[in-house]
């Protein structure tokens, strides 16, 4: 099953990234599906806000 | 308030064996270990998530590390796949183009199979607790 080579942006990858660790995180953190599903979430958003915000940060540096 | 009857060495063997039999379970296929346990959201969410990341890194060419890594981090490298189980032994299968870490995308897909591997292993740790009674 050959899979075509993705050309993701870095932003896209980091998010499926965040999306799919935050999955994990949630199953083995917290025990009812309500509590997952928030945990996740919060967890998913909590992994943009920093990734971007250390992108803003770094900004600086690369110009 | 009676004392506890030493646990025999068969009943102890027997004890142990089930855990370890789900823990060589969930890394072989990931989220066979919680299936075995009927812990279906856990099973789900552990198979979706180190499948996804293992298939996403290999869509973006990243690096599986060989068992003959010449470097310790390659070394390492090869712990952190191995750890995503039956994604690891179809990597040839799945990442028919080969790793191209000369790009940016080549490098984070080499990232993505690790974290693959490690949330795989997060998975293991916990099924083999559940399964000794340690975790709920």
């Amino acid at each position: 099953m050959p899979i075509v080579a993705a050309r993701l942006s870095h932003l896209v990858a980091m998010a499926i990234f965040a999306l799919l660790v935050s999955v994990a995180f949630a199953c083995v953190g917290r025990h009812t599906t309500a509590t997952r599903i928030k945990y996740a979430l919060v967890s998913f958003l909590l992994f943009l806000a920093i990734g971007v915000g250390i992108a803003w940060l770094m900004y600086p540096l690369s110009r | 308030m009676a004392a506890e009857a030493p646990l025999s060495e068969s009943h102890t063997k027997q004890n142990l064996a089930r855990p370890l039999l789900v823990a060589l379970a969930g890394w072989a296929v990931p989220g066979l270990g919680h299936l075995l346990l009927r812990r279906w959201g856990r099973a789900l969410g552990f198979f979706l998530a180190t499948g996804g990341l293992a298939i996403t890194g290999y869509a973006m060419r990243g690096e599986v590390f060989s068992p003959h890594s010449s470097d310790p981090f390659g070394a390492l490298g090869f712990v952190a796949d191995l750890g995503s189980g039956i994604f690891y032994f179809v990597a040839h299968i799945l990442e028919t183009a080969g790793p191209d870490i000369s790009r940016a995308a080549g490098d984070y897909g080499t990232r993505l199979i690790a974290a693959s591997g490690i949330v795989n292993l997060l998975g293991v740790i916990d099924a083999y607790g559940i399964a000794r009674g340690r975790r709920g």
